[in-house]
């Protein structure tokens, strides 16, 4: 991936995140936009003085920080504690990607990383939403908060939402991973600009689609898929974490397999656990197999080279 | 799915993720790939054969002396493996001996191999089938497969993490404490 | 004189046995969550070290490389046993939390491989003034992941709290010890290069 094409993928990135954010904003108010404010120049502040203790330059290829930030602040609930949210990209960042050398050595997901580290450590008030349209202050604490759609229908096989609701996020979860409407969007965008990895959306959605089709979670198949795919983050996550160029294998092929699988663990995590959103966990605990497959892909090429190499030589 | 289920309670069960046991031996053994699937397989060794002891031990042994004698008798154990495995080896041939014999050395005495021998007594009294062979085998086996399967998470990594772009002060075994305990953190999240 | 004065403290920076070589890192990843773990586990691994290592130097340099290495570990899984009777007295409690990692701490590499490869090359007096700063290093690395994890995870110092209102629970769990740990060692990696430039300088 050259430098120029990092910053051209952060821009559509933005392009695609900004009107989840707005979303987000118009439903859960205020808090969010402070919390997302707070997550982005934690995230710049970060990288910045990351980039200066390895005597580098900020340059706009370094731009992504803020689109992983903002896709962290999106994962949570809008009402989240400005602190925990500064934490959490602040671990992002600095943990999970500049200790490792930054965007040029890339291993883990900054923002899936910051999501289980948030999981880990504050996991009531990360998994405890805010219903739509209950607006939050800046300064208030919130109030009234309910389980996410994804876990009831975890744990009782219930969706009590009509599809309109479903495509325009009327319903409780992660602030910026329910409006599905704007994410089928944003996948088709990012995916025909090839600024996330096709095969391994494509991978991640079938896997999911065929597992849901195949073990239903509830006794109408059609059902199962649909529900399957629209909640526990799993569409946010094919586009913005599972398919991340910089983690996910380079040929379509091997990226395919690589979000099958994550998509095939995290729908068997969520039938036997019953817990929300591993897809993101499912995409951490792959991360060797991500660069198992790279390693396959490197080796792969240097043996074609050799026999151009060989068959030119003849 | 079976399968994707055992293999995800083997994560949520390894000694490395949920106890650390054996991770300096692992990053001495990570340099080279050879030698870590080498050092995982001869630990794999030492922690089923020795878990066998452990249960002759358990049997032995009454309760009070267990806190303050299971050490030297588990010692005594590895120890007669240690010696085992080298006499072995030695007889296979003086090649294989010099080839091998650094496995056997430094997979001996180790976290890994005591933490295990440990770990699957304490198991083993909780459930109360001290004298059930067969739940120290499954214990020494697990630990072992849990060891491999850490080896090959680390073995995947290992390039990126020893790479030149990583800062000189965490290139090597800083980055890779990193790398595990973010592995670690996801397969705790499982619980 | 300067270097021999140098490589008796190198346990303490230069070369610290955790931060530097990772050995031992188990108890202090999975234990080192408290201050009262971290004093339990040193003052077991000070008093199993010091006094097997030293029992240990008089084993016969005639007897094959194995032998030796299965007698140092007897001689401290040994010496293990009045140590236990004491600790269960001082600190019921932490050896309860610690488990199995205690009696772990009678077979570290220190003992067993470290002692062959460096300590029993040297003469003794030199041995015990190298050896008691090694200890050290591993003391004083035990009592700052102690005392910053319990201070963060579980908002106490030595038990007692203290105002923090944003925990971090996950810091004292194992892998906020890996990833502390790794932290740790990378910062101490950076300090000890600017004691090496700044010493480079001033030669």
């Amino acid at each position: 991936m050259n430098q120029k094409k990092e910053s051209r993928i952060w821009l559509d990135e933005m392009i695609t995140l900004l009107p989840l954010a707005l979303m987000a904003f118009f439903y859960y108010g205020v808090h969010f936009a402070v919390m997302a404010a707070v997550c982005i120049f934690t995230g710049l502040a970060a990288e910045f003085a990351a980039l200066r203790l390895m005597h580098r330059e900020f340059t706009a290829d370094d731009l992504m920080c803020t689109s992983d930030a903002l896709i962290i602040a999106l994962m949570f609930p809008a009402v989240m504690d400005y602190k925990i949210a500064f934490l959490a990209v602040l671990f992002g960042s600095v943990v999970a990607k500049n200790v490792f050398g930054g965007r040029r050595n890339m291993i883990f997901s900054p923002a899936a990383a910051a999501y289980v580290f948030t999981l880990t450590s504050w996991g009531r008030e990360l998994l405890m939403y805010p219903s739509p349209h209950a607006h939050t202050g800046i300064a208030e604490k919130a109030k009234d908060l309910v389980v996410s759609a994804s876990h009831t229908f975890n744990m009782t096989g219930k969706m009590e939402y009509s599809d309109f609701e479903i495509l325009m996020g009327n319903f409780s979860g992660p602030c910026g991973a329910v409006s599905i409407m704007l994410l089928v969007i944003a996948a088709a965008m990012l995916i025909f600009r090839k600024d996330i990895s096709a095969g391994a959306f494509i991978g991640t959605i079938s896997g999911t689609a065929v597992f849901a089709f195949i073990t239903p979670m509830i006794a109408d198949r059609s059902d199962s898929v649909k529900y399957s795919l629209v909640t526990n983050m799993v569409l946010f996550a094919a586009i913005y974490i599972v398919s991340d160029r910089r983690t996910a294998p380079k040929k379509s092929y091997y990226a395919f397999f690589y979000g099958f699988f994550i998509a095939v663990a995290s729908y068997i995590l969520i039938i036997t656990t019953a817990q929300e959103n591993t897809i993101v966990l499912a995409t951490v605990l792959f991360t060797p197999a991500a660069m198992g497959f790279r390693m396959l892909e490197h080796k792969i090429e240097q043996a074609e080279k050799e026999q151009a190499k060989e068959e030119a030589a003849r | 799915m079976f399968l994707v289920n055992d293999l995800i309670a083997l994560l949520a069960a390894n000694l490395i993720f949920s106890q650390a046991l054996g991770t300096s031996t692992l990053f001495a053994a990570a340099a080279s790939r050879k030698d870590l699937v080498r050092t995982a397989v001869t630990i794999t060794l030492f922690t089923t054969i020795g878990s066998l002891g452990a249960w002759g031990i358990d049997n032995i042994l009454p309760r009070p002396m267990k806190n303050y004698v299971s050490l030297i008798c588990y010692t005594v154990i590895v120890g007669i493996l240690y010696a085992g495995f080298l006499t072995v080896l030695y007889f296979m041939g003086s090649a294989k001996f010099r080839k091998y014999k650094k496995y056997i050395h430094i997979s001996a005495f180790n976290c890994a191999v005591m933490g295990t021998l440990f770990t699957v007594s304490g198991r083993a009294a909780d459930l109360h089938r001290t004298r059930d062979v067969l739940c120290y085998l499954g214990g020494g086996i697990e630990a072992g497969i849990g060891f491999i399967i850490a080896a090959l998470i680390l073995a995947a990594a290992y390039r990126k993490l020893t790479s030149e772009k990583v800062p000189e002060s965490f290139r090597g075994f800083p980055a890779m404490l990193i790398y595990l305990g973010i592995i670690s953190m996801a397969v705790y999240a499982l619980n | 004189m300067k270097n021999t004065r140098n490589s008796v403290f190198d346990g303490i920076l230069g070369d610290n046995m955790v931060l530097s070589s990772l050995m031992m890192i188990s108890p202090v990843i999975i234990c080192g969550d408290t201050l009262k773990n971290a004093l339990a586990l040193i003052f077991a691994f000070t008093s199993i070290t010091f006094i097997s290592m030293l029992i240990g130097s008089f084993v016969p340099k005639k007897l094959p490389y194995t032998a030796r290495i299965i007698i140092y570990a007897a001689i401290s899984s040994l010496v293990y046993i009045p140590v236990r009777f004491a600790a269960e007295g001082f600190y019921p409690e932490s050896i309860e939390r610690i488990g199995i990692y205690y009696p772990l701490l009678a077979v570290n590499s220190l003992i067993v491989l470290q002692s062959e490869a460096k300590f029993y090359r040297m003469k003794r007096s030199r041995m015990i003034g190298s050896l008691v700063f090694y200890i050290l290093g591993f003391d004083a690395v035990m009592l700052i992941t102690g005392f910053v994890r319990e201070l963060f995870a579980y908002g106490t110092i030595n038990s007692r709290i203290v105002s923090i209102d944003t925990l971090i629970s996950g810091l004292g769990k194992p892998f906020g010890g890996f990833i502390f740990l790794g932290l740790m060692c990378g910062v101490y990696r950076c300090i000890r290069s600017a004691f090496r430039a700044k010493n480079r300088n001033m030669s």
